[in-house]
């Protein structure tokens, strides 16, 4: 692999890097650009890293996860237990003279004196920044190597990852779990010290999501273009044949269902600071199969694709919810349909499509990204 | 069988009242022959004079067991029946008053002894004011004889159930002097509830007896019947005699009470075993339709929750068709459907009416679904279980926009509500409904599938799709119908849910996770399987949600549960067996 980008890729990744991290903020600091926009910019980019994160698994491993949300919501509920702590004498019932120990309103308000012994190692940011990696990243491990272990895949994999996320929804949703319950966490005030209305403090983490967005779209092109990308696409193509070729597949794709939950869940923490909420409907079902549409609307197998589907889809939905709150399902479900049925490729696939059209000359016959069930001989 | 047993008492009922009916109209021959009827005895007890003599006619009332003697003995408590003399010499006449006050205050008379107008000498209605009025007199000994009267005559009810409610009530009351009473109804009793409740009634009131052995005696029979209700009676008893030193009750009323408990957390779980069943049936009907669906065409259909959510509003607009008739505004556009404005067991009729509609609507849409969509995406599962998820949101739209974004309110037909109580377990009528109605359905469809041509396509569709095409299947056809029965089978169940709860937009989405984990445990394509795993799932979520005291613990348990089960059964319960490697 002599290099991860080409000529023009470089170019082109290159260019938008420098609009999206440096000429973007600058304009919103001179007030050119509006602190909603930027505001409206950093969510999408988030939703973006959600969206490669169902790319990987099921653009290139052929693993259609119904559970990403999941890890996202659980990345926000780390960083958001810190945040919860950071509140502290700022709490409406720390201003009025109860709570006297300064614990999250919510847990007040429930009835407890005392913070729970699991909160406190998240007044640290660094413990707080550890677990956004390590709780997602043992569920998914967990997950992964039981339903992968037993060779479960396709759209069992689909119902089953749907189902854990499902199940997770309704545990958050209790109070007894001392997570927040049907508000979850909200009213947030600082980040490192910095308020979270400042301007500046959101332009900082605009930043900071276009950076990671930046650096995790570099380390997937990279990864993609090993030998080990390719097992990931052979995997995806035909299981059974990467098996008796020797590989464990197993191992592959567990690799995969946890690098993917990682990067949902670091998404998830950058998003709840510049959100400023979370609560258990980030989890259900819906949510994740938002993503699944950035990612389908994009295009799958693609790392570009999904960006583009997520910013797009996200706008669409932005605009489509003010102008036509009714309807906006409709929509969503209509995209749906129409992109799997006549764009199966994303919008990427559109310029190929088009110049086709114009030259009157059939495209060569690529197999479909994700073909499934290849006819098998006894 | 829930329908024909509850036809069953509903005709019997109708019997009685007809054969209550013909005595009444015989009654009149009755006196004829000699023999007063209740309504003349009651008349001539009221203007008998002497105190003895009228006890005894009013005793005399107990062997008549006419229906009118309670409400006359209750007016003539309450001094609603009065005594009218036309002159000083004119014989006494009982009358009641009826209809309402004139100007002068007078209210039309009414002969007791034949519930006739009262006439004068021209012909004329007699017309009395209350006030003026000699009511008929009573004091507390005749007052005293009625109760007994009364008591009796509950007692020897044609009723079953009227008669263990009379004894239900004596029973907690306690008092002794009804004692002699309750033994002889026993001796008579044959039905084996009443006979239960007369122990029961019994044994509450010789826990008052000042003999220490029939006490305990008591104490012990109620043990021995897991008796509920007197274990109120028992605490009470329990603390009466901490204090003093009585040692042999209060061992007795100790064992008692444990034996109650046990037959209480007995009782429990049997009910909440039932729960879990019937949750499991719904689940099943549900999940039947998913897993004909996915095993003959290997589609995954996530707006199948939706499809039985059009089950379920097809029975609320034929609910409402029944009665008050029907506003919707869609898009802005109203439209009115007239109703029929039925009321009681017409009404109940519905239902009934329903279930074919809930059908045929589901099937519809499934069949819409699978030309619309799915046919294009037979080889992409992945793809199908997206294309259908965007169906499902467009449908739960469409609800939200057509009925409201709040849940519908669908009543229980008449024959429905209430239920059925063996040994303090209660089986709701709804609720043994959907059991058996699930139970048809999966023979249905195992009929279907096992000995008709259809059956037969399918089967070979699913074993081999290409060989089945060769041998000239039409299998997009087959696909066809398949899909539509599925779909069908899912109205059905939308039709159920609505008796267990209210129907709304999100229904669809509440059951969706549970029915597809049912079908991946239960094996791809194979009826047994999810019959198996629907009741297994249902009645562990019942169970565990009892024992954790929570819901949602219950549901996460059960998921863990199926994901650490398909560890050791990948393939679910009952695997097809293949020789292909990818299936």
């Amino acid at each position: 692999m002599p290099r991860i980008l080409s000529k023009t890729e470089l170019l082109f990744v290159s260019l938008l890097a420098l609009f999206f991290i440096v000429v973007f903020p600058l304009l919103n600091a001179s007030g050119v650009i509006s602190n909603v926009t930027l505001y409206q910019w950093s969510k999408y980019l988030c939703y973006a890293m959600l969206a490669i994160s169902v790319d990987i698994l099921w653009g290139y491993t052929g693993l259609l996860s119904l559970g990403q949300a999941l890890f996202f919501s659980l990345g926000s509920y780390m960083l958001g237990m810190h945040l919860m702590l950071k509140i502290g004498k700022l709490g409406s019932f720390a201003q009025s003279g109860q709570n006297p120990n300064f614990i999250p309103d919510f847990l007040f308000f429930l009835g407890y004196t005392e913070l729970p012994t699991f909160w406190k190692p998240f007044y640290s940011i660094t413990v707080a920044g550890l677990m956004v990696i390590a709780i997602p990243g043992l569920l998914s491990l967990i997950f992964g190597f039981l339903a992968f272990r037993s060779r479960i895949k396709g759209v069992y994999f689909s119902i089953l990852t749907q189902a854990l996320t499902y199940g997770f929804m309704r545990l958050f949703y209790v109070n007894d779990v001392k997570m927040g319950g049907n508000n979850g966490f909200t009213d947030f005030k600082t980040i490192f010290g910095a308020s979270l209305q400042e301007p500046s403090t959101k332009r900082v983490l605009y930043v900071v999501t276009a950076v990671t967005l930046l650096l995790v779209y570099i380390t997937l092109r990279w990864l993609t273009q090993t030998k080990f990308g390719l097992v990931q696409r052979a995997i995806r193509d035909s299981e059974t044949r990467v098996l008796f070729s020797g590989y464990a597949a197993a191992n592959y794709k567990l690799f995969v269902f946890v690098l993917s939950g990682l990067i949902s869940s670091v998404a998830g923490a950058l998003f709840i600071p510049q959100v400023g909420a979370i609560n258990p409907s980030e989890m259900s079902p819906v949510k994740s199969l938002e993503a699944v549409v950035w990612c389908a609307v994009g295009g799958r197998g693609t790392l570009i694709g999904p960006i583009i589907g997520a910013i797009s889809v996200n706008a669409l939905k932005n605009w489509a919810t003010h102008a036509y709150p009714d309807l906006w399902l409709i929509f969503l479900g209509g995209l749906f349909i129409l992109v799997v049925l006549f764009l199966p490729k994303g919008v990427v696939s559109l310029p190929a499509l088009i110049r086709d059209l114009l030259v009157r000359k059939k495209a060569a016959p690529e197999p479909a990204p994700a073909a499934e069930g290849v006819p098998a001989k006894p | 069988m829930a329908i024909s047993s509850h036809f069953l008492s509903r005709l019997t009922a109708r019997h009685r009242s007809i054969i209550s009916g013909a005595l009444a109209l015989l009654a009149p021959l009755g006196t004829l022959l000699g023999a007063d009827s209740a309504r003349q005895v009651i008349a001539n007890a009221i203007v008998e004079e002497e105190a003895d003599k009228r006890i005894e006619l009013v005793n005399s009332l107990v062997k008549m067991k006419d229906e009118s003697v309670k409400p006359l003995l209750a007016a003539w408590e309450e001094d609603q029946i009065f005594v009218y003399q036309a002159s000083d010499n004119a014989p006494k006449i009982p009358v009641t008053l009826m209809g309402d006050k004139d100007a002068a205050g007078t209210r039309a008379a009414i002969r007791v002894v034949d519930e006739k107008p009262l006439v004068d000498a021209e012909g004329k209605p007699v017309r009395i004011s209350a006030a003026d009025a000699e009511t008929a007199p009573h004091n507390s000994a005749l007052r005293r004889a009625f109760k007994t009267v009364n008591d009796l005559l509950a007692l020897s009810s044609p009723d079953r159930g009227e008669r263990i409610a009379a004894i239900n009530i004596f029973g907690m009351a306690q008092e002794p002097e009804k004692l002699p009473l309750l033994e002889s109804a026993l001796r008579d009793e044959k039905s084996g509830k009443v006979r239960h409740a007369l122990v029961e009634a019994i044994a509450l009131i010789q826990l008052k007896d000042s003999d220490l052995k029939v006490r305990v005696g008591a104490v012990q029979t109620l043990g021995k019947i897991g008796s509920i209700p007197s274990r109120d009676f028992l605490t009470a008893l329990e603390k009466e005699t901490e204090g003093a030193d009585k040692p042999a009750i209060s061992k007795a009323v100790q064992q008692a009470q444990a034996e109650i408990e046990s037959h209480v957390k007995f009782a429990n779980a049997c009910g909440t075993a039932f729960a879990g069943i019937s949750l499991g049936s719904v689940l099943l009907v549900v999940a039947l339709g998913l897993a004909i669906t996915f095993g003959l065409m290997g589609v995954i259909n996530m707006a199948h929750g939706e499809v039985m959510v059009v089950g379920g509003y097809a029975t609320y607009i034929v609910q409402c068709l029944f009665s008050e008739g029907l506003h919707l505004a869609p898009f802005g556009f109203g439209v009115d459907f007239p109703g029929m404005h039925l009321k009681g067991d017409a009404f109940s009729w519905y239902f009934i009416a329903a279930l074919p509609i809930a059908f045929l609507s589901a099937a519809l849409v499934g069949l819409a679904l699978e030309r619309g969509v799915i046919r294009f995406l037979y080889r992409r599962p992945l793809e199908s279980l997206l294309a259908t998820w965007g169906v499902s949101l467009i449908m739960q739209q469409l609800f939200r926009l057509i009925f409201g974004a709040n849940n519908v309110q669908i009543s229980s037909p008449s024959f429905l509500s209430g239920h059925w109580t063996v040994a303090d377990v209660d089986f709701p009528w709804n609720r043994v409904f959907v059991f058996c109605f699930a139970i048809a359905i999966v023979i249905g469809t195992h009929l279907l599938l096992t000995r008709t041509s259809l059956g037969l396509l399918i089967r070979a569709v699913v074993q081999n799709r290409q060989m089945a095409a060769c041998m000239g299947v039409k299998t997009h056809r087959v696909n066809m119908l398949t899909f539509a029965f599925g779909s069908g089978l899912a109205g059905l169940a939308g039709a159920f849910l609505s008796q267990l709860g209210n129907v709304g937009p999100n229904l669809g989405q509440d059951y969706i996770v549970d029915c597809f984990m049912t079908v991946v445990v239960g094996g791809v394509g194979n009826i047994a399987g999810t019959v198996i795993s629907a009741l297994s799932i249902g009645v562990a979520d019942q169970s565990l949600q009892k024992v954790l005291g929570d819901p949602v613990y219950g549901k996460i348990l059960v998921l863990a549960t199926i994901i650490l089960f398909l560890q050791w059964r990948p393939a679910g319960i009952f695997v097809t067996k293949s020789r292909s490697l990818e299936s």
